[in-house]
């Protein structure tokens, strides 16, 4: 069995990470040995992993004797994630965890003397619904005096994204999608207003801070200058910055603005009946089946993943396009500590292979790993919303894993026929008996069941 | 209060300049770094001073209790 490098692990020189046997394995390079020397010797990693902060991780050096080398020093193993999520599929509260919990780390380690040289966003994963922190090698010693390496990249990765939707409402998503690194600070300063700006907090991690790399764009040498003459940082000084930012963020909230799907639970048409019965199918899918990973395309406030869930699925990856549905699910999950991790998702443009070489960060189909699969009130969407050819949906649905559940949603129904109310009716393939044979063309139907006199939920399992 | 405020603007209003040329933007966070650090250090030094004279004032009353 082969080493294979992970394609997203090349910044740091100290180490990379490879999949190996369906492991994850982190090399340390001769290049890290003194970095991970130092936390390995004071205890640091198994304290940071019995507080819930880094991923568990153990030294499997021994097994790899055979791949050991000059440059290879320590191989580690870490805890598999079931599945990786990125910053900009997170909603408002999610990133907000990371970023407190990035906080809170480093005010435990800075304690231990040892700091996180970096702020990447990306170093955190969800299980389930708690945030873990997963790159081992952005630990380090801290020296007396050190600056903060990684407060920039905190701003733009963390800060600024939480601070576009606070106070302007703007979801951070898909700029988060088209940057790679976040909101740049200078970016943001141009959208805050003079109001914004009053604030405190705002003038120094915003306003002065583009101020200051604008400036310096225009005197490099002065800023260098500058640089090289600055006094010394205290420890008190460091820790007094991750502080205030803490009590900042943890005081964010979203600027209220409703979503279409804002309520869907309560509001929507559905009758109660027909939604019991929906919870029932669901319930005796995932008894039968017993899920290790269940995906949840249109999970909405995460509803019918709660009750597969409680029959047996054993854990659930929520999609859904409505930033607010995310953050209630995500809630919900916290709050009944459910296995339930909600995505932010827009299947018309799904998270794509992105980054350095196109290979950093993995597309949505590339981590497909889900045995099992549900799409309530969601092909219509897709097929009447966006125009998708019916054929395809159902392609595309079945392919999210190899049995689930999908609704169909007919012509007649009220919700379809104020979709097409203005766009009108331009679908002459959508129908029962197209839906039934596109799902036979790709595998079959176990179970047919009636919902109401326009939707029916079909069970199918893959060729 | 007022003087805040007013320092506020002073260094509100001289940090207006646009900007072409490129530097790795993490320099502005150092520089950044540097005067909250100063700002923390004079505050520290201002609270050393204020508790002497909050001492000083309080060594007074108690000394008043006490002849009363």
């Amino acid at each position: 069995m082969q080493l294979l490098k992970n394609p997203g692990s090349f910044r740091d020189p100290a180490g990379q990470v490879y999949n190996y046997n369906n492991k994850i394995i982190r090399v340390v390079k001769k290049f890290g040995k003194k970095r991970y020397d130092y936390i390995k010797n004071k205890d640091i990693i198994s304290e940071s992993v019995n507080q819930n902060f880094l991923i568990p991780t153990k030294d499997v050096t021994d097994e790899f004797k055979d791949s050991q080398s000059n440059d290879d020093i320590y191989f580690l193993e870490h805890q598999k994630i079931d599945y990786i999520s990125y910053p900009y599929e997170w909603s408002f509260y999610q990133l907000k965890s990371a970023a407190l919990h990035h906080l809170n780390f480093q005010l435990f380690l800075i304690d231990k003397n040892t700091v996180l040289i970096d702020s990447s966003a990306y170093n955190i994963q969800f299980i389930n619904h708690k945030p873990i922190f997963i790159d081992v090698l952005s630990l380090d010693e801290y020296k007396e005096g050190d600056y903060w390496k990684g407060h920039s990249q905190f701003l733009q990765q963390f800060l600024n994204p939480l601070l576009l939707r606070s106070k302007k409402g703007i979801p951070f998503n898909d700029w988060y999608k088209g940057n790679l690194d976040g909101i740049k600070t200078t970016d943001l300063n141009e959208l805050l207003n003079f109001k914004d700006k009053l604030s405190l907090n705002i003038f120094f991690s915003v306003t002065l801070l583009s101020k200051l790399e604008n400036q310096n764009k225009i005197n490099p040498d002065k800023a260098l200058d500058k640089i090289k003459k600055r006094k010394s940082l205290s420890k008190n000084s460091y820790k007094s910055m991750l502080v205030q930012l803490k009590n900042w963020i943890e005081k964010l909230e979203p600027l209220k603005k409703k979503t279409e799907w804002d309520d869907y639970s309560s509001i929507n048409t559905y009758q109660r009946k027909e939604e019991e019965l929906k919870i029932k199918l669901v319930r005796d899918f995932s008894q039968k089946n017993k899920p290790k990973l269940l995906a949840d395309i249109g999970c909405n406030d995460g509803l019918y993943s709660f009750e597969s869930l409680k029959a047996g699925t054993h854990k659930a990856i929520g999609f859904d396009i409505d930033i607010n549905a995310i953050d209630k699910a995500y809630k919900k999950s916290i709050k009944e500590n459910l296995n339930f991790l909600p995505l932010y998702f827009n299947a018309m443009n799904p998270s794509s292979k992105l980054g350095w070489s196109e290979d950093e960060r993995r597309s949505f189909k590339e981590r497909i790993n889900f045995d099992a699969m549900i799409a309530l009130a969601f092909e219509h969407h897709l097929a009447l919303g966006n125009n998708v050819p019916l054929e395809d949906v159902v392609k595309w649905l079945m392919n999210i894993a190899p049995k689930g559940l999908i609704e169909y949603v007919d012509k007649d129904d009220e919700t379809v026929k104020k979709m097409l109310s203005l766009k009108g009716d331009i679908f002459p393939n959508y129908n029962i008996k197209n839906f039934e044979k596109y799902i036979e063309t790709n595998g079959n139907i176990i179970n047919k069941s009636t919902i109401s006199n326009t939707r029916i939920l079909y069970e199918f399992e893959k060729n | 209060m007022n003087k805040n405020l007013t320092l506020f603007f002073i260094i509100y209003l001289s940090l207006m300049n646009n900007a072409y040329a490129y530097l790795d933007p993490g320099t502005g966070s150092i520089i950044l770094q540097a005067i909250l650090g100063a700002i923390a250090a004079g505050l520290s030094y201002c609270a050393f001073y204020w508790n002497k004279v909050k001492n000083f004032f309080k060594k007074i009353f108690k000394k008043k209790e006490k002849t009363e």
